[in-house]
């Protein structure tokens, strides 16, 4: 026995030597990093329920909109109109003929966005305690005709005068910069923004942009003529040769009760139903209840309540009971107002069996 | 013990399983190597003995068959340690010479005395055959409980590690785990040849112990003809 049980041993140590050196840790296994793919709900109404018509067309089995006149096509549109790009908006009407007094805004947004040259560099050199920002803000500020308001000591003719005196003693300071050209109208209204503590910079500044405004040749009229002047419109691109029919101009999605806000309308009046647990055959009962609502959520006439199923006596107990849940939970709370038009008349189905 | 199976979650050899395993599941093994070891060192002798046995009931029938005197070899087997068939015959023929001597008076007290003596060489033979193959049923039958023990411990443990440190990961599970399953593995590689081996030997013991009683049945017919030739004179005499 004490061989064998030495051979034993002897055995046993051979086999764990091994195991502990041959089965050592076993591979990893190899998983590749993969990204969480992100789901969205999407409800089906968006697709079901979508319709698009015309509001003072007659009614027709199919709401359509107003035919549009163009006839290429365009991929992949959904919303109707005459339109190149596929837009949501509805098609808006002929815009006013634009003010030809504002034409003079986009010139000074023009001159007040000067293109970087050298002479402006060399300005900033000279001038480097001066906030980087700040240039900016006296940019949005010159086109706005607002800042005149603010209180200005000089009166009105005060600025074409002061004009000449500002010149000389902005040049003055920079002594390499050519003369500034810029049209004395702008600077005019320019100065009309300024306060007096800033007059110094504000010359400054007007040099640059004078500068600027020479070095780059710029022409405000040309930048004018470049400008989109097509009338502004909305809708989409979908083209649609059908007639016009009743429908809302814009796409909508349909206006029925979610899922939840149904279930959050039939949770109140269960709240406020006490079902006798026990009745014979209330499993089989099935509750309808119609009633018509009012914008604040109570009741416009009396719910009308049909019980089907299981026993007579049960039946009449249940829709009793629902009729008096009812009337005890309004104003019903939690209803969308923006979807009114279809909890104005609206029908709640109950299942008895699964309040008892 | 809350470091249990978390403090290393990457090694994942056997040795660092055992190593992080907790005291419990760590005497579970040691217990079951131990049992394995045992079960082998069974098999082992069992084998070596088995095989020893078999040869002797071989030769023991060789000479037995072969026409040579019993008194003979009755002398040649007395004076040396026997065993299985050799035995059964040593101690017959004790029996039946130390009736003889004396002067048996009935044949039948005889036959009886005689079987009596085969009978309980018999058994002891038998028993040596037999013993050690409980402690292999045990193994078998017990492993794979110790290990699954030790595995409950194992998860228990490790699941409570998981609760203190607060996530549930998969690499903070597993090796927690693994450690716990190595219990029933080490139960289940002890248990499976205990069974086997269990299985293998009462059965040949069984078959060895048929053969012992086959013969012990024939020598006792022999010795029953031998009294009978030797009382009938005695009696006709008289």
């Amino acid at each position: 026995m004490k061989t064998s049980l030495v051979t034993s041993a002897v055995l046993h140590a051979l086999v764990l030597t091994w195991a502990l050196v041959s089965l050592g840790s076993p591979e990893a296994f190899e998983v590749s990093d993969s990204e969480a793919l992100p789901v969205e709900m999407v409800p089906i109404e968006e697709l079901t329920q979508t319709q698009q018509g015309v509001k003072e067309a007659p009614k027709a089995e199919k709401s359509s909109p107003t035919p549009t006149k163009r006839p290429d096509r365009v991929e992949n549109a959904e919303n109707a109109g005459d339109n190149d790009v596929d837009l949501k908006t509805p098609p808006t009407p002929d815009a006013k003929p634009l003010n030809t007094e504002s034409a003079a805004a986009p010139e000074k947004t023009e001159k007040a966005l000067p293109t970087p040259d050298p002479v402006k560099e060399e300005i900033e050199e000279q001038t480097e305690e001066k906030p980087a920002s700040e240039p900016a803000t006296e940019v949005a500020a010159l086109p706005t005709p607002k800042e005149e308001v603010k209180p200005e000591p000089e009166p009105e003719e005060a600025p074409a005068e002061e004009q000449p005196a500002e010149n000389p003693e902005a040049e003055a300071l920079p002594d390499k910069i050519p003369t500034p050209m810029a049209k004395p109208k702008v600077e005019a209204q320019a100065q009309t923004a300024k306060t007096p503590d800033r007059k110094n910079e504000e010359a400054k500044k007007e040099t640059k942009k004078a500068a600027s405004a020479k070095e780059s040749d710029f022409n405000a009229d040309e930048v004018a003529a470049l400008l989109n002047k097509t009338e502004p419109s909305g809708g989409g691109a979908k083209r649609s040769t059908e007639t016009a029919s009743l429908g809302t101009k814009k796409t909508t999605i349909g206006n029925t009760l979610s899922q939840s806000e149904m279930d959050a309308l039939r949770g109140q009046i269960q709240n406020n139903w006490s079902i006798i647990p026990g009745m014979a055959d209330a499993g089989d009962v099935r509750i309808k209840v119609t009633m018509q609502l009012d914008e604040s959520g109570n009741l416009v006439g009396e719910p009308v309540v049909e019980a089907t199923g299981g026993s007579e006596t049960a039946r009449r107990a249940l829709a009793s009971g629902a009729a008096r849940a009812i009337r005890k939970s309004v104003p019903f709370k939690g209803l969308p107002p923006d979807k009114y038009d279809s909890w104005s008349d609206v029908v709640v189905n109950f299942d008895p069996s699964s309040m008892l | 013990m809350e470091q249990v199976g978390l403090a290393a979650t990457s090694d994942v050899s056997l040795w660092s399983l055992f190593m992080q395993a907790g005291f419990v599941v760590k005497l579970v093994m040691l217990g079951l190597i131990g049992a394995s070891v045992w079960t082998w060192a069974i098999v082992v002798d069992k084998m070596l003995k088995f095989g020893k046995v078999r040869r002797q009931l071989d030769a023991f029938e060789q000479v037995f068959w072969s026409g040579q005197s019993l008194e003979e070899l009755y002398r040649t087997l007395s004076d040396r340690t026997t065993s299985g068939m050799g035995a059964i015959f040593v101690s017959a023929m004790r029996e039946w010479k130390k009736s003889f001597e004396r002067g048996a008076r009935s044949p039948i007290g005889l036959q009886m005395r005689i079987d009596r003596a085969m009978d309980v060489t018999l058994s002891r033979e038998a028993e040596t055959l037999e013993a050690r193959l409980g402690s292999l049923a045990t193994i078998g039958s017990a492993g794979p409980f110790v290990g699954l023990f030790g595995t409950v411990v194992g998860i228990m443990t490790s699941f409570q590690a998981i609760a203190g440190s607060k996530q549930t990961s998969l690499a903070v599970v597993a090796p927690g785990i693994a450690e716990a399953l190595l219990a029933t593995a080490i139960g289940l590689l002890a248990a499976i040849p205990a069974v086997i081996a269990y299985n293998k030997f009462s059965a040949d013991a069984g078959k060895l112990t048929a053969r012992m009683e086959g013969f012990a049945d024939e020598f006792s017919a022999i010795l029953s003809r031998q009294i009978d030739e030797k009382l009938q004179p005695r009696q006709a005499a008289q």
